[in-house]
């Protein structure tokens, strides 16, 4: 068996495929199918695109109903749960919250308690309308968007493309968020680096992943400083505060989507976050905001 | 500042692993995961080997052995094709044998029974339609059916409604002459309706009404003369739960039947479905029926007084009896797709165990049992 | 009269039936992992349900209630 490795850019990331396989054509066309998949998430859930199912979701706020597909019903729904276990933490309404937090805008600034309770009464996923056919924002600017989702399902999709073309060994990484099919060919796991919160050129820790997904969820992604104190983009929904307790949450699951959710719920969970993770039954590595590792998941040196 | 507001009381109200089961409901996020009731995904292809055999005192026994293969394959996304093949050969005899070419030695004649049905659906958002043909050949019947089906699905896709109308044709010819281009024509319909109740437990029933006109007597049976019509109304209620502490399930069916000869019948049966390690499955299952005699059916010995071409039968299965089938079945899962299963079940019949009332005291006990052994291949 | 003796039965079997059931709750799209199992269908093994109606309508009055157009046999 070869190694096939495939470079692509998708969903503003550097993306790879790494394909074990015996016939060179054969992975070649699991990895177009794969790609061609992640292309076509990226163009119907983008909240950059005009065109996008997003978009005219939240063109609508306010508005008629908009009919939905059965993928886009299935994606809602997987948001609803996410809502509903982490007690509303988990908001695909909450993207309103960067109208007050730019994180372009220099010089940088916090916004006002002002700014943020004029943007609250619009992070409200219980007053979405929706149902298996379509989905109605309620109230004129609303949005929605499939953040921490969308390219975690895009991730799985690549894999399970893979997989069920006959790749039993194979990684899929998108941007950071990494699937694996099996082990490597021999039953050798595959070695994921985890990176540093604080520094870009160095990895924090390794993981050795035979089966499932790694996620991880950081402070670094999009921030800034002011006074050496950092604000990220990841914002309470109702309370319009940057997550501070952790400088990232890596989580191992058997799905990327449930991997990169639960990160993303960690990092605003604050103190609960080692109860909400373990009641999901993932393993962890987290990254307190003095820079000490705690979770089971025991990293490779 | 915002960054340092007080802790926001978020309740943090999870249960174990409740993000994963959700995210499996994700379409194409984990291989082979399909959703109740959409198109199928994956072909199958199955082959069995039925072996049979039963006795009653007085009688000789029959063996029946029956290889059969079953094919389900997707043609697209939206449309699949299935169809099986069973080639049965008996031998020996029976209450249906007994008198058949009753010059020979009745012992040692082997008949043969080809059979066959296709069916292909397609599959619309909130429909799926389906066309079947099905035939059946033996060497002195002739059996041709064709039926249309159509389900909808709610919107959540809990419920389905399922409609269906089939017809048949058969032809009798018998080897001893008595029945000579006989006919028999039956219309089935069906009403159904399948409910999801919750996440572990799916209920259906179905009510079916079938209408027949032709012959029906058997021509190897002396005298035996049964109405040209026959009416039967079925009602199938199946019900399956399954226990997640111990990851089994529980299946349950009752089937309450009546018919225009007088019969009515009850059955009930029940199947444990428990998965043990190693990817084994050990399937306990017991069947219970009970069945009053048809009207024009007599015990043994003749009945004094009878009129030439009056309604009679001395068939045993139109007599009042109740039976018992316990089986086990153990399946397989060999990995790759592959699976394979074996099943035995024994079956007895008593005229004392029917049950709301007595049963026809002339029958002999039937046993009868049966293994089936079977291989599968899902791609 | 045979329709409506049909129909006493069926409504006291409903009756009967009907306290046995779970309780109804019908799940979310994303809560259907195990009724995607094949043990929660109904005839998930085609062969195995053909084969058990067959012998059954070779040994007992009563047939029917499962589909349509499955064909008949000599057997009956």
């Amino acid at each position: 068996m070869v190694l096939y490795r495939f470079e692509f850019a998708a969903m503003a990331c550097a993306n790879e495929l790494q394909l074990w396989g015996e016939d060179e054509a054969d992975v070649r066309r699991a990895a177009e199918f794969a790609i061609a998949d992640v292309r076509r998430i990226e163009a119907k859930y983008s909240r950059y695109r005009a065109d996008s199912v997003t978009s005219a979701i939240n063109a609508a706020a306010g508005g008629a109903p908009v009919p939905i597909d059965a993928e886009t019903a299935a994606l809602l729904g997987y948001a609803e749960r996410c809502h509903r276990v982490s007690g509303g933490l988990f908001d695909i309404t909450s993207g309103v919250l960067r109208r007050a937090w730019n994180f372009r805008r220099q010089p940088p600034r916090v916004p006002s308690d002002s700014e943020l309770a004029a943007l609250t009464p619009l992070v409200d996923w219980t007053a979405v309308e929706w149902n298996e056919r379509a989905v109605r924002l309620p109230r004129a600017g609303m949005e929605i968007d499939f953040g921490g989702i969308g390219k975690e399902y895009a991730v799985d999709r690549a894999a399970t493309c893979c997989a069920e073309r006959g790749l039993a060994h194979g990684l899929v990484n998108l941007g950071g968020d990494v699937r694996v099919m099996g082990p490597q060919p021999g039953g050798a796991p595959w070695r994921v680096g985890i990176r540093h919160p604080r520094r870009d050129d160095a990895a924090l820790a390794s993981v050795e992943l035979f089966e499932g997904a790694l996620a991880t969820s950081g402070d670094y992604e999009r921030f800034f400083e002011i006074d050496r104190k950092r604000y990220c983009h990841l914002i309470h929904p109702r309370t319009g505060a940057a997550a501070s307790t952790w400088q990232s949450v890596s989580v191992t699951a058997p799905l990327c989507v449930v991997a990169g959710s639960c990160a993303t719920i960690a990092m605003l969970a604050r103190e609960s976050a080692e109860v909400f993770l373990a009641s999901q039954a993932v393993d962890y590595l987290m990254v307190d905001a003095h820079g000490a590792c705690r979770g089971p998941l025991q990293p490779a040196s | 500042m915002a960054a340092d507001r007080a802790p926001d009381g978020a309740v943090l109200s999870a249960t174990s692993g409740a993000l994963l089961a959700a995210a499996l409901a994700l379409p194409g996020v984990a291989p082979g995961l399909a959703m109740a009731q959409a198109a199928p995904e994956q072909g199958v292809i199955a082959l069995k080997y039925l072996d049979y055999r039963d006795w009653q005192p007085g009688e000789a026994r029959m063996r029946v052995r029956a290889p059969a293969l079953y094919v389900l394959k997707p043609l697209s996304d939206s449309v699949a094709v299935e169809g099986s093949l069973v080639y049965d050969s008996v031998s020996g005899a029976s209450p249906l044998y007994f008198n058949t070419l009753s010059g020979a030695s009745g012992i040692g004649i082997t008949e043969y029974r080809t059979a066959g049905d296709i069916k292909v659906t397609k599959y619309f958002n909130r429909m799926a339609i389906g066309v079947g043909g099905a035939a059946s050949s033996e060497r002195d019947y002739l059996s041709r059916a064709a039926s249309l089906d159509v389900r909808v699905f709610s919107d959540d896709r809990n419920r389905t409604y399922a409609f269906g109308i089939g017809g048949e044709n058969d032809r009798i010819d018998s080897v001893n002459g008595i029945a000579v281009g006989q006919r028999r024509h039956t219309v089935d319909v069906l009403l159904g309706v399948t409910q999801v109740l919750s996440a572990q437990a799916i209920i259906q029933s179905n009510l079916a009404y079938s209408a027949g006109h032709g012959y029906y007597s058997d021509p190897y049976k002396l005298l035996d003369t049964r109405p040209d019509r026959r009416r039967t109304l079925a009602w199938l209620t199946r019900y399956h739960q399954h226990l997640p502490g111990i990851d089994a399930t529980v299946k349950v069916s009752y089937r309450y039947l009546h018919d225009s000869f007088g019969s009515t019948s009850h059955t009930a049966e029940i199947a444990w479905v428990q998965p043990v390690p190693r990817g084994f499955t050990v399937t306990p299952s017991l069947r219970y029926a009970t069945q009053s005699a048809a009207d024009f059916y007599f015990d043994p010995p003749f009945p004094a007084g009878h009129v030439p071409g009056a309604l009679y039968t001395a068939d045993t299965r139109l007599a009042a009896f109740g039976a018992i089938t316990p089986g086990l079945k153990l399946a397989a899962d060999l990995g790759g797709g592959w699976s394979a299963d074996v099943k035995l079940e024994v079956y007895r019949q008593r005229s004392s165990w029917r049950l709301f009332s007595d049963g026809s005291p002339g029958i002999a006990p039937l046993s009868a049992r049966w293994i089936q052994a079977g291989i599968a291949k899902v791609f | 009269m045979f329709i409506r003796r049909s129909c006493v039965a069926l409504a006291s079997t409903i009756a009967f039936l009907l306290p046995g059931c779970a309780a109804y709750a019908p799940p979310y799209p994303w809560e259907k992992g195990e009724l995607a199992q094949p043990q929660m269908q109904f005839d998930a093994d085609a062969l195995d349900a053909k084969i058990g109606q067959h012998i059954y309508t070779s040994k007992e009055a009563a047939a029917g209630g499962y589909g349509v157009g499955g064909g008949g046999c000599g057997c009956n």
